[in-house]
């Protein structure tokens, strides 16, 4: 119990830490978010000096951080410049969608990563094996965003799957069986996308630690004396080989909220990518410093399963954390 | 030693050739731009013609022609054919950066050239920027990827060794790390920094910034590692019989982590390369008119291009042929690796 | 049996409406004044769907600031006086016809009778008087308050009677009329509350329900999904008929889907899931016209557009800035000779060729072929010749060392640096070609992308930088947008900000020839003085100019009365006309 209080109390010195960190940062950054209106002609440096100071972008820091941080305990995390709103029910609506679409990539990723590691590992320079490996390559080298475009024009082509947004125009018509159907229909592609990338990164580390245990002598020996593989891959194997791979769900866990935002752009997926993506070069700064809180709260989650997997998987871990320093 | 061992590291070692001695096997200097010539397809090499079978190959020269008023399309001019010399003279270029030479593996004497892999919007031949691009990116990717794991491995061994205090404040810090917006970070280290960076220097502020910003991720990995096997039977053993931290790290728990660190590495530096791509759009990249594979990467992000040049995605093929060498010999010394510890 | 037929009848009318077709267009009122176009007719009925690259930020027409708000508020909204963008010239809106007074200060603007919002509250004077007052309003900051003051002095608007309005001008302002175009009238029975509140800059944001807004436009708001689209139906009491004296619009619902990215858009136009496209890059055309054999899609290449690309030197003022490495090139870039030399090393044709895939114009002026009404065709045209440039460098006191690098008199190399926006792949490709060009005369060039922001605050804010590659215009054909370039006090005189004084005779006289054009009413007079101008800025090369690209838009053969302009919203200018043909609307007819 004193540990989840622990952590807990780490959880928020790092919120505290990463908002402190990120206002300063983004003083760091050259230009802010009226810069675009300097290039238009018929508007007066007054007025930009104006609508500056009606948001409180010439206040100092401190002030600002100050302002913000008594928003954030109202629940309304800041005012967005860019939709004159406040930032929380902005994040939230589309945190939502993110979520979505993150989880169920992850799900399909984790089904398919240990599965294919395990089978790579024991075909060993097989075919499928080499197959395998130079589809990882290929899916690694390729940026992330290559990737995304040629797959949009594939499905676009196709007339297959519904591309862009999460729901067709003549949604309203639908049964609640229908527009589960239409969601899944819209979510295909992008999932195929953060699946194709993510588990290309997760099935070489579990090839790799399943292999490092398959070769120890006591596996070896397990085998001579005609264990069965399967038992041998579940009890034995998969336990030691399992914290790499933890470590791994952590960062999944982590990542849910951030780790989509270039595919959610380019398939048009209503999630926070592209809400944040624009108001990070926009310099649209609470709408992003509300995102990366509510993404920190993801990451610091993430890392607390993964810490409290890897503790109930190796017992022997969490007693020795207790009586060493 | 096994032949595909031997195979593998004979590939890997003439990749690094080409690329060390990029300016001799590239035909032309990667920034000399044909105007007259952008987006041409790769040069057919012809080895038979009216007179029969011709032991050196020959190219013609590409004819433009409007044939609508959609674009202009590349035909080949066959009254004249140009035959390919090797070992020729050409533009200048400065071996290892010292040595100054002239001296090309292969090349055209007559108007016509030999674009291997085609050109870019610029009319600049493909194949010599593939060559003089990897230079910059395999040397970046590799130093980073040492950089951030080198980093990433001390500190995680650090943390998952000692406990307790320790490994909670070193989480704590990639906790931080990876929360941050490093976005705005880079754009205020390019606002401090000088407007021209030499080539030299964007590399080491390539290199400098993946690794500092890459090190969270391999940390927690190998600190999971640790945790794991500081608490095996023969580590507990070890202690018993006195031997002391930097023994039992050295001889129990690094070998742990070289499965893990190898994975990494071959996943690390592939991605290092390909975040060039990024880094550019801040100004921290390689410019042109220098080429590097993380700027040519970077037009490959528009659909018409994808879909109308194919042979501008060379720089990608050769990113995943140095990803399948690099992946091969993480292989390869992970089984080495295991034959010594079994 | 009766009351159940009846009863079941109720329910499917009921039923029908909670399934929301777009509604009907009313049918004409006595007394109302509508607007006829004669030569506009098409089919009623469909759906027009458009891909916007990100979404709008608000529907506030006063505080709105980015491009695609103002394209969705601009279909909800109605204006005074428009301009139309294929003849661009000025037409009768809201306002059927005004009286200018002879010394051009005073304009009387009769306003139509009978028009309607789009909620059915009837429109006249008081909402005019309450808009300008909005947009006047100090404590607002409206991006468009700054059009309303001419010489430090707002714009007075008086309410003469129901339907008449005043507006006296500081002093005559040529083109005054095109002023209107862009100022939406806004309801004062729904935002008056709001403005007295103090809240205005928070109304009509995008959770605003669809009942709270209102306007003189061809749409109103149906539907906003966040991320997803926002679709607009028709305004049943839209003000301009047809040909045959029906109610525009023709188009049931008006689609604008969020797709992300620029390829999103091509791709999904090339699917057909999108109708309209705007403003294509050369190499997206190309690769649409090679498909276009197939659907029979309609491509059309508008001809150059209005801005202009430039190479910007920083002429700034740097005394006190501690940028002395900036300072000391600063003696190459205030020689015109230097500018000039380097004006003559620029291969523009090739720049028209690789940037804008021959669809583009190369350019010498700020005014290029587009702008029909005020190019001055006398300026000339010299093609690259790197022979001129070495001559004038040479005049200029420059030399080469025996590797061929340009030395400058007092023997230092020549080399800065060019600065563009990283996410601007045509400005980056022109910077890319000029250093090249420029590297033929031994001058040493450095391109350096930068994120737009950054860029802009090297530019306005620190001035640490040598050279730029940027581009201006596109807003208006008028001269008078301009005004803030060219003057030597101007917010956008961007090689030499923060001037209180012309710094050189040519910009004294420069300034004086804008402040003149802007009184002149007579366009020949006008005419004369801003090619007078033109001649000044080519001459002396503040900018030195390289192209513009060629406005290129698409529609789906579906798509009727499609007549892209060179003015912004390039497509949807006329989204009271669009139709679409198809099934429904062939077998529905004109009504």
């Amino acid at each position: 119990m004193s540990y989840l209080v622990r952590r807990l109390v780490r959880a928020i010195l790092l919120l505290l830490g990463v908002s402190a960190l990120c206002f300063v940062f983004t003083e760091m950054a050259p230009g802010s978010f009226f810069d675009d209106m300097r290039l238009n002609p018929q508007i007066s440096p007054d007025t930009i000096a104006g609508l500056r100071a009606q948001y409180g972008l010439d206040q100092p820091l401190a002030v600002r951080y100050g302002r913000w941080m008594k928003s954030a305990l109202h629940a309304d995390l800041g005012y967005s410049i860019a939709y004159n709103a406040p930032v929380a029910p902005l994040l939230l609506s589309r945190a939502k969608n993110t979520l979505l679409l993150s989880g169920t990539a992850l799900l399909f990723t984790w089904l398919i990563s240990i599965p294919l590691g395990v089978w790579t590992a024991n075909r060993r320079g097989r075919l499928l094996d080499k197959a395998v490996t130079l589809l990882t390559s290929f899916l690694i080298s390729v940026p992330e965003l290559v990737i995304a475009i040629a797959l949009l024009a594939v499905a676009v082509r196709s007339h297959q799957l519904r591309v862009g947004g999460m729901t067709s125009s003549d949604v309203e018509g639908f049964s609640t069986f229908q527009r589960a159907q239409d969601i899944a229909l819209h979510l295909a592609l992008p999932v195929f996308i953060l699946v194709l990338c993510e588990t290309a990164v997760i099935v070489r580390h579990v090839r790799a630690s399943v292999l490092e245990v398959l070769n120890t002598p006591y596996v070896h020996a397990a085998r001579r004396y005609g264990v069965s593989r399967s038992r041998l891959l579940f009890r034995h194997v998969l336990p030691v080989a399992a914290s790499p791979a933890i470590s791994l769900l952590g960062f999944s866990l982590a990542g849910l909220l951030s780790g989509s935002l270039m595919v959610e752009v380019v398939c048009g997926w209503p999630g926070m990518g592209p809400l944040i993506l624009e108001a990070t070069l926009s310099r649209d700064l609470y709408l992003v410093i509300g995102g990366i809180m509510l993404s920190a709260l993801f990451m610091v989650g993430g890392n607390l399963v993964a810490d409290v997997l890897l503790f109930t998987v190796d017992p022997r871990i969490r007693k020795a954390g207790t009586d060493a320093s | 030693m096994r032949a595909k061992t031997l195979t593998l590291i004979a590939a890997l070692v003439l990749l690094h050739l080409i690329l060390l001695f990029a300016g001799f096997f590239a035909p032309y200097d990667p920034t000399t731009q044909s105007r007259e010539l952008p987006y041409a397809p790769p040069t057919r090499l012809h080895f038979r013609d009216s007179a029969g079978l011709h032991f050196r190959p020959f190219v013609h020269n590409w004819k433009t022609s409007a044939e609508s008023d959609i674009s202009e399309t590349y035909k080949e001019d066959l009254s004249q054919s140009y035959p390919i010399s090797f070992f020729i003279t050409g533009s200048g270029y400065k071996l290892l950066g010292i040595y100054e030479s002239h001296l090309h593996l292969f090349g055209t004497t007559g108007p016509a050239r030999i674009f291997l892999f085609g050109t870019d919007g610029y009319g600049r031949d493909e194949f010599s920027r593939v060559l003089f691009g990897g230079q910059i990116s395999v040397a970046a990717g590799i130093t980073a990827t040492l950089i951030a794991l080198f980093a990433g491995s001390v500190l995680g061994i650090i943390a998952g060794y000692y406990g307790g205090l320790v490994d909670e404040s070193l989480m704590a810090v990639t906790e931080l790390f990876l929360s941050l917006p490093w976005l705005y970070f880079l754009l205020g280290v390019r606002a401090f920094l000088p407007l021209h960076l030499s080539t030299l220097r964007t590399f080491f502020l390539l290199t400098g910034v993946i690794g500092l910003i890459g090190w969270a991720r391999p940390a927690r990995l190998v600190r999971g590692i640790v945790l794991s096997s500081r608490n095996r039977n023969y580590v507990l053993a070890a202690r018993a019989f006195g031997a002391s931290d930097l023994y039992i790290l050295r001889r129990h728990i690094l070998p742990a982590t070289f499965s893990v660190l190898l994975t990494q590495a071959s996943l690390l530096v592939p991605r290092y390369i390909a975040a060039e791509v990024t880094l550019s759009f801040f100004g921290l990249g390689v410019n042109e008119p220098v080429a590097s594979w993380g700027n040519m990467l970077t037009t490959l992000q528009q659909y018409s291009v994808l879909t109308s040049y194919a042979w501008l995605l060379t720089p990608a093929a050769a990113l995943v042929v140095t990803s399948v060498l690099y992946s091969a010999l993480a292989d390869v010394f992970h089984s080495q690796l295991e034959s010594l510890t079994t | 049996m009766k009351v159940f037929a009846r009863l079941t009848l109720l329910v499917c009318l009921f039923a029908g409406s909670c399934f929301a077709a777009a509604p009907a267009p009313d049918p004409a009122k006595p007394g109302e004044e509508l607007f006829r176009l004669s030569e506009v007719s098409g089919l009623y009925g469909g759906h027009l769907t458009i891909g916007e690259r990100a979404e709008p930020k608000t529907l506030n027409p006063v505080t709105s600031t980015d491009a695609i708000s103002r394209e969705v508020i601009g279909r909800l909204m109605g204006d005074l006086i428009e301009i139309n963008r294929s003849t661009q010239q000025t037409e009768p809106a809201l306002a059927k016809s005004w009286k200018i007074s002879p010394d051009g200060r005073t304009f009387t603007l009769q306003l139509r009778k009978g028009i309607r919002f789009s909620d059915g509250h009837p429109f006249d004077a008081d909402d005019v008087v309450f808009s300008f007052t909005v947009y006047m309003d100090e404590a607002i900051d409206s991006p468009q308050r700054d059009l309303l003051i001419i010489d430090g002095k707002p714009i007075q608007v008086t309410k003469l009677d129901q339907y008449t309005v005043r507006f006296a001008l500081p002093r005559p302002y040529a083109a005054a009329e095109r002023l209107f175009d862009g100022l939406s009238m806004l309801p004062r029975h729904l935002l008056d509350k709001p403005y007295r509140d103090g809240h205005f800059a928070q109304a009509w944001s995008l959770n605003t329900p669809s009942t709270a807004i209102a306007g003189l436009g061809p749409f109103r708001l149906k539907q906003y999904l966040p991320g997803q689209r926002i679709v607009l139906e028709r305004n049943p009491y839209y003000w301009k008929v047809d040909r045959e004296n029906q109610r525009l619009p023709y188009l049931d619902e008006l689609v604008f889907l969020f797709v992300g990215t620029e390829d999103a858009q091509v791709m999904r136009f090339e699917a057909g899931e999108t109708d309209v496209i705007s403003r294509l890059s050369s190499e997206n055309y190309n690769l649409l016209a090679r498909e276009k054999s197939r659907d029979r899609s309609q491509l059309a290449d508008m001809g150059p557009s209005l801005e202009y690309n430039f190479l910007l030197f920083n002429l700034n003022d740097l005394r006190g800035k501690k940028l002395d490495e900036v300072a000391g090139k600063q003696i190459w870039f205030c020689d015109l000779k230097f500018r000039q030399a380097i004006s003559a090393a620029v291969d523009r044709a090739s720049i028209v060729r690789l940037v804008y895939g021959t669809r583009g114009a190369p350019l010498w002026g700020n005014v290029g072929p587009g702008n029909k009404l005020w190019i001055n065709q006398s300026i000339p045209h010299p093609p690259q010749s790197l022979e001129t440039a070495r001559q004038l460098l040479k005049s200029a006191g420059y030399s080469w060392n025996s590797s061929g690098q340009l030395l400058d008199p007092a023997h230092k190399l020549v080399e800065f640096s060019i600065i563009t926006s990283s996410s601007n792949t045509q400005r980056l490709k022109m910077a890319t070609l000029v250093q090249d060009d420029l590297s033929h005369l031994g001058m040493q060039v450095h391109v350096v992308p930068l994120e737009f922001r950054a860029l802009i605050d090297r530019v306005f804010q620190s001035f640490d930088y040598d050279a730029a590659v940027m581009g201006l215009g596109g807003g208006d054909a008028d001269p008078n947008p301009e005004m803030n370039v060219w003057s030597a006090s101007g917010t956008s005189h961007l090689w030499h900000l923060g001037e209180t004084q012309p710094a050189t005779p040519w910009e004294r006289e420069l300034d004086q020839l804008m402040q003149q054009q802007m009184v002149t009413l007579d366009y020949a007079k006008r005419k004369q003085i801003y090619d007078r101008a033109q001649q000044i800025i080519a001459g002396n090369l503040p900018f030195i100019f390289l192209g513009t690209p060629n406005i290129l838009a698409g529609a789906s053969s579906r798509v009727g009365n499609f007549h892209p302009a060179i003015l912004d919203p390039y497509t949807l200018w006329n989204s009271d006309e669009l139709y679409v043909r198809g099934p429904a609307t062939e077998r529905a007819g004109t009504r």
